[in-house]
C-alpha cells in the first residue's frame, strides 16, 4: 500500500503555525532548511510537514541588552550578518550554519561547534522560547533577560528533542561582542599527541576559544591530522597570547588562517555516502574511544575531536554493523552517540542504548504529545512511544 | 491529614530510626528557610546518610503518598524549602562528601550537602575552581544551588549553575534513581538535566552532582568607583558593554546600601556617595591589562569621584566583603527588611531605580539597592519596622517591585527562585498556557504531586480560587510577542 504524500504547510506567523497544527490530525514533522533532515532516527510516515522557513526574521534586537528574539525559521547565518553590524554575535559555530541551518533546527538537534569550549551549546545561549505543542497549545518560557529563574525552563526540553516534543516558533538568544581580534594556531600531529598537547594548553592560562583536532582527509584518519586552537581577544593583547600558545605547543606550531576552521566544519559535515556519528565523552577518553572505532582509521574516514569538550564527529564508511558496534563501544566508555547523515535506507541504528531516564523521557513525551504526533521515529530504536 | 504510623515506620526503616527527628522542638528548627516570614513545622524530618537512604525515604513517601520537601542549608530566599504541613522534610545535610576531583577532565563529583565554597576548596590544589558564586557561598549547598539554578556576582561572564552542572544522579518522586546529563555537553535526547536544574526541588532530589571546574584565571583586576549619581554609574556599565568588554562582574550599590555595608565591615567604601560600582576583570594577563585601562577611562569619562584599585588580594577581598555583606548589613540601619530579587533588561536599570525610589517614597519606606548591574539583576532591600506595624506595607512594596520588573520586560526572579514567595505572582509573567505547559512537566515527573508541592506554580488553593484577571505581558502590549 502506498501512503499519501504528506501535505506541506508553510505558516508565516505564530497564528498560522498553531492553525497548521490544529487543522491536521495525524503524525507531523517539522522542516526548516533541511540541513539535518536525515539526522537521528528515520522519520516515519507523517501526514503533515510543517515548513517553518516562512517564520523568519528578527523580532527584536536589543543591542544594549545584548539579546535578540528571532523567529525559529531564521537561518543563523542571516542573523549573524545582521548582528555583525552591531559588533555582536551569537557565540555559536556549528558546522551546518554555513549551509543555512535555522535557529530552531539548531536548537532541536542540539548541534554545536568548536566554540562550545567557552560558550557552551545553544542550551546555554537560549534565554527564552515560544513553542507550539501537538494540541495547539502555545507556551512561552524564559524571557528577554539573561538571568532568570522564573518557572521551568521548557527550552531545555526542546534542546535535543528533534521535533518530538514541540515546534519551536521563536527563540530569544543572549549575544556576545564579536571579538576584536582572533587568531588560529595549528600543529600537525596524530590524535593521541594532540590529546597530550591539549592537556598542557588547558593547564595553562591561555584560555583558547576553541581547541580541536581534525583529520587531514588523506591518510589514516586518526594519525594524519592537525590540532587547531583559536584565540580571541583584543588586538593589543592577541600577539602575546598567540606567542604563548605557540610556545606551549612547541616545535611545529604556527599561526594559520581562519580557513582552517572551514576545513574542520567540512569534515564535521561528512561526505555523501558516509555515516556520520556524533559522539560525546569525557575529554580524557574521547581520543581513545574514537581511535578504537572500527573504520575510524581508514583513509576515507573523517574525524574531528573537541579536545576540551569531549565532543567528536566521526564520518565512517556506511556500514550498519560498524555503526552499531560504535554505539555500543561509546556507551561502554560512558559516552553518548547519535547518527547524523548517512545514505538513504542505511538501516543502522541511530542511537545507542537508551539513557537511564528513558522512562522519564517517555512520561514527558506523553505529557506533551499524548497522541505521538510529532516526529515519529526520531528516537528509534529507543522505546519512547510504544507504551501507550 | 497528619502523617500516619505506617508512613512514620516506613520512613524510619528507610533512613534508620536514629536519623529521624520526631520531637516538636527538633522539627521546629526546620520550619522555614531564609524567607522567614513563612513558617510551617513539618510532621517529620529525616536526615539520610547516603544516596540509597534518600531513595528509600522518597520511596516510602511515594508509597504512603506523603508530601516531602528536600532541604540543604536552608539559605534559600524564596521559601522553596518551606515544609509542607503533614509532610516530611528530607534534609541533605549529611550527604557532605566530595566524591571525586578530576584535574584532567576538570570536574568534581560531590554530594548535595557540600557547600558551594567547599567545591572550590577541594579543587584549589589543582588550580581549579567552581565558578558560580552566590553571596551565601560559604554556607549554601550545591544541592540547593542545583534546585535554584543559583547565580552570583560572576555569572555575567561565567554563567549560572545550569551552565556548570554536567550530570546528576537524581531520585525521582517515585523513588527511582536515574542519571540526568552525562560526561560531556553532548547529550542523547532532550536535556532533562537542564529542566531539572532550577526546578526548585519539585522534580526530584539530586544525590550526586558532577560539576565543571574552571582554571583559576591568571589575572584578576578589581576596582571600586564612586559616582555622583546612579545614572552615571549606569552609563559606565552601558559603555563597558558597548566597548565589547565582558567583565567577570559588575556590581552596583546605592547610597543606603553603601552606608550599611561600610558600617558593618569597614571595607573602604565612601559613605555618602550616591552610587558605587565594583568592576572586576579576569583572564590572561595581557587581555586584562588592556581592558582594565579601558574601564578606568570609561569611569573617568562619567565623572567618577574616587577610583580605588585593589592593590592586593586582601584589598580585593575587602571590596567583595563589602558587597557581599550588604544584605545582612542592612540590619544595622533598619530593624527589619525584605530582600527582593527581580531582573530588568540592563538598559532599563536607571529607569527602574527611579521608579523604585518613587514607590518607596509613596509607601513611606526606604529602599536600599544592591545589584548585579551587568545582567540587570536587582536586589532592592525594603527597610521597615515590624514593631511600628510597617510589615504589610513593606511586603506590598517589595512585591510591587518584582512585578514592576516584569512590566519593564524583565523577570520575577533572577536567582532567588519563585518558591512559595512568588508562586502567586507567576500569572504576571506567564499566561495560562505557559503555566499549564510547565504543569505538564511537573506532572510527568511527579504525577502524585508529592514533591515539594505548592512551590513555583500557582494553585487555586495557594492563590485564591479565582486567579486574577489576565493582564497582558508588556512585550505583548508592545507587539513583540503574541499570545493566541
Amino acid at each position: 500500500m502506498t501512503r499519501a504524500t504528506p501535505t506541506t504547510v508553510r505558516p508565516t506567523d505564530l497564528a498560522a503555525l498553531r492553525a497548521a497544527v490544529l487543522d491536521s490530525a495525524g503524525p507531523l514533522a517539522v522542516a526548516g532548511a533541511g540541513t539535518a533532515a536525515a539526522w537521528a532516527g528515520d522519520l516515519q510516515h507523517v501526514d503533515t510537514v510543517v515548513d517553518v522557513s516562512g517564520l523568519s526574521g528578527i523580532v527584536v534586537h536589543n543591542p544594549g541588552d545584548m539579546t535578540v528574539a528571532v523567529k525559529a525559521g531564521t537561518p543563523l547565518r542571516d542573523l549573524a550578518a545582521e548582528l555583525a553590524g552591531h559588533g555582536q554575535q551569537v557565540s555559536f559555530d556549528a558546522a551546518r550554519v554555513a549551509r543555512g541551518a535555522t535557529v530552531g533546527g539548531l536548537v532541536a538537534t542540539a548541534d554545536a561547534g568548536p566554540g562550545a569550549l567557552v560558550h557552551g551549546t545553544l542550551r546555554d545561549l537560549v534565554i527564552g522560547m515560544t513553542i507550539v505543542l501537538a494540541d495547539g497549545t502555545v507556551a512561552r518560557t524564559g524571557g528577554h533577560v539573561i538571568k532568570n529563574v522564573s518557572g521551568y525552563d521548557l527550552a531545555k526540553l526542546v534542546h535535543g528533542s528533534y521535533g518530538t516534543l514541540a515546534i519551536v516558533a521563536e527563540v530569544v538568544l543572549r549575544l556576545h561582542p564579536v571579538p576584536a581580534a582572533s587568531a588560529t594556531v595549528v600543529l600537525d600531529c596524530p590524535l593521541d599527541e594532540a590529546v597530550a598537547h591539549a592537556a598542557r594548553v588547558l593547564a595553562r592560562p591561555l584560555e583558547p576559544a576553541a581547541l580541536e583536532w581534525c583529520s587531514a582527509g588523506s591518510g589514516p584518519a586518526t594519525s594524519d591530522g592537525r590540532l587547531l586552537a583559536r584565540i580571541e581577544g583584543t588586538a593589543a593583547a592577541l600577539p602575546a597570547r598567540v606567542e604563548r600558545l605557540v610556545d606551549t605547543l612547541g616545535p611545529g606550531a604556527a599561526e594559520a588562517d581562519a580557513g582552517e576552521w572551514e576545513a574542520h566544519a567540512s569534515t564535521v559535515r561528512g561526505r555523501p555516502g558516509q555515516a556520520v556519528l556524533r559522539i560525546g565523552a569525557r575529554p580524557s577518553r574521547i581520543g581513545g574511544i574514537v581511535g578504537a572505532l572500527p573504520g575510524a582509521d581508514g583513509p576515507g574516514a573523517g574525524v574531528t575531536v573537541g579536545l576540551g569538550t569531549g565532543v567528536a564527529t566521526v564520518a565512517l564508511p556506511a556500514d550498519a554493523d560498524a555503526v552499531e558496534s560504535a554505539h555500543l563501544a561509546v556507551h561502554a566508555a560512558g559516552g553518548t552517540s547519535v547518527l547524523r547523515d548517512r545514505p538513504a535506507g542505511f538501516g543502522g541504528p541511530a542511537w545507542g542504548p537508551p539513557p537511564s531516564a528513558i522512562a522519564m523521557l517517555r512520561s514527558v513525551k506523553r505529557a506533551f504529545d499524548p497522541d505521538g504526533r510529532l516526529g515519529p521515529g526520531r528516537f528509534a530504536p529507543w522505546p519512547l512511544e510504544n507504551s501507550r | 491529614m497528619a502523617l500516619d504510623d505506617a508512613a512514620r515506620a516506613a520512613l524510619a526503616r528507610a533512613v534508620g530510626v536514629e536519623n529521624v527527628v520526631d520531637d516538636p522542638v527538633g522539627r521546629r528548627a526546620y520550619e522555614c528557610d531564609g524567607l522567614t516570614g513563612y513558617r510551617v513545622v513539618p510532621d517529620l524530618v529525616v536526615l539520610p546518610r547516603d544516596a540509597a537512604a534518600v531513595a528509600a525515604a522518597v520511596r516510602a513517601c511515594a508509597e504512603h503518598r506523603v508530601p516531602f520537601v528536600a532541604r540543604g542549608a536552608g539559605t534559600g530566599l524564596s521559601g522553596g524549602a518551606l515544609p509542607v504541613a503533614d509532610g516530611v522534610v528530607i534534609s541533605l545535610s549529611r550527604l557532605k562528601r566530595v566524591l571525586d576531583v578530576d584535574p584532567v577532565d576538570r570536574r568534581a563529583v560531590v554530594e548535595p550537602g557540600v557547600t558551594n565554597l567547599e567545591i572550590t576548596a577541594a579543587a584549589a590544589a589543582h588550580g581549579l575552581y567552581y565558578a558560580p558564586d552566590p553571596s551565601s557561598q560559604q554556607v549554601c549547598t550545591i544541592g540547593g544551588n542545583v534546585a535554584e539554578n543559583s547565580g552570583g556576582a560572576h555569572c555575567l561572564k561565567y554563567g549560572f549553575t545550569s551552565n556548570h552542572v554536567l550530570a546528576m544522579e537524581v531520585v525521582l518522586p517515585d523513588g527511582s534513581v536515574v542519571t540526568l546529563g552525562g560526561d560531556s555537553a553532548e547529550q542523547a535526547g532532550p536535556d532533562l538535566r537542564g529542566v531539572f536544574l532550577g526546578s526548585e526541588g519539585t522534580l526530584g532530589i539530586a544525590t550526586s552532582i558532577t560539576v565543571r571546574l574552571l582554571r583559576v584565571p591568571e589575572t584578576v583586576r578589581t576596582l571600586l568607583a564612586d559616582f555622583p549619581s546612579v545614572a552615571a554609574a549606569g552609563d559606565v556599565v552601558s559603555d563597558i558593554v558597548a566597548a565589547g568588554i565582558v567583565p567577570a562582574a559588575v556590581e552596583m550599590m546605592d547610597t543606603l546600601a553603601i552606608e550599611a555595608a561600610e558600617e558593618a565591615v569597614h571595607a573602604g567604601y565612601t559613605v555618602g556617595v550616591p552610587a558605587a560600582l565594583v568592576v572586576e576583570l579576569d583572564g590572561p594577563a595581557e587581555e586584562c591589562d588592556v581592558q582594565f585601562e579601558q574601564v578606568k577611562a570609561i569611569c573617568d569619562r562619567h565623572g567618577c569621584t574616587r577610583l580605588h584599585i585593589a592593590g592586593s588580594g586582601e584589598e580585593r577581598a575587602a571590596i567583595w566583603r563589602g558587597r557581599k555583606a550588604a544584605f545582612a548589613a542592612v540590619g544595622r540601619i533598619s530593624p527589619d527588611y525584605f530582600v527582593q530579587d527581580g531582573v530588568v533588561p540592563r538598559t532599563r536599570l536607571t529607569e527602574v531605580l527611579a521608579r523604585i525610589a518613587d514607590m518607596g517614597e509613596q509607601a513611606g519606606l526606604r529602599v536600599a539597592n544592591v545589584f548585579h548591574a551587568g545582567d540587570g539583576n536587582l536586589h532592592p532591600l525594603v527597610l521597615y519596622n515590624a514593631a511600628a506595624g510597617e510589615t504589610e506595607r513593606a511586603e506590598r512594596l517589595s512585591g510591587s517591585i518584582a512585578e514592576l520588573c516584569v512590566e519593564l520586560g524583565g523577570a520575577l526572579s533572577g536567582e532567588h527562585g519563585i518558591g512559595t514567595d512568588k508562586a502567586c505572582s507567576m500569572p504576571r509573567m506567564f499566561g495560562e498556557e505557559d503555566l499549564a505547559t510547565m504543569g505538564r512537566v511537573r506532572a510527568a515527573f511527579d504525577p502524585d504531586g508529592i514533591c515539594n508541592p505548592g512551590k513555583v506554580l500557582p494553585t487555586p488553593r495557594l492563590c485564591g480560587e479565582r486567579p486574577g484577571k489576565y493582564r497582558p505581558h508588556p512585550l505583548e502590549e508592545s507587539g513583540l510577542i503574541d499570545r493566541l
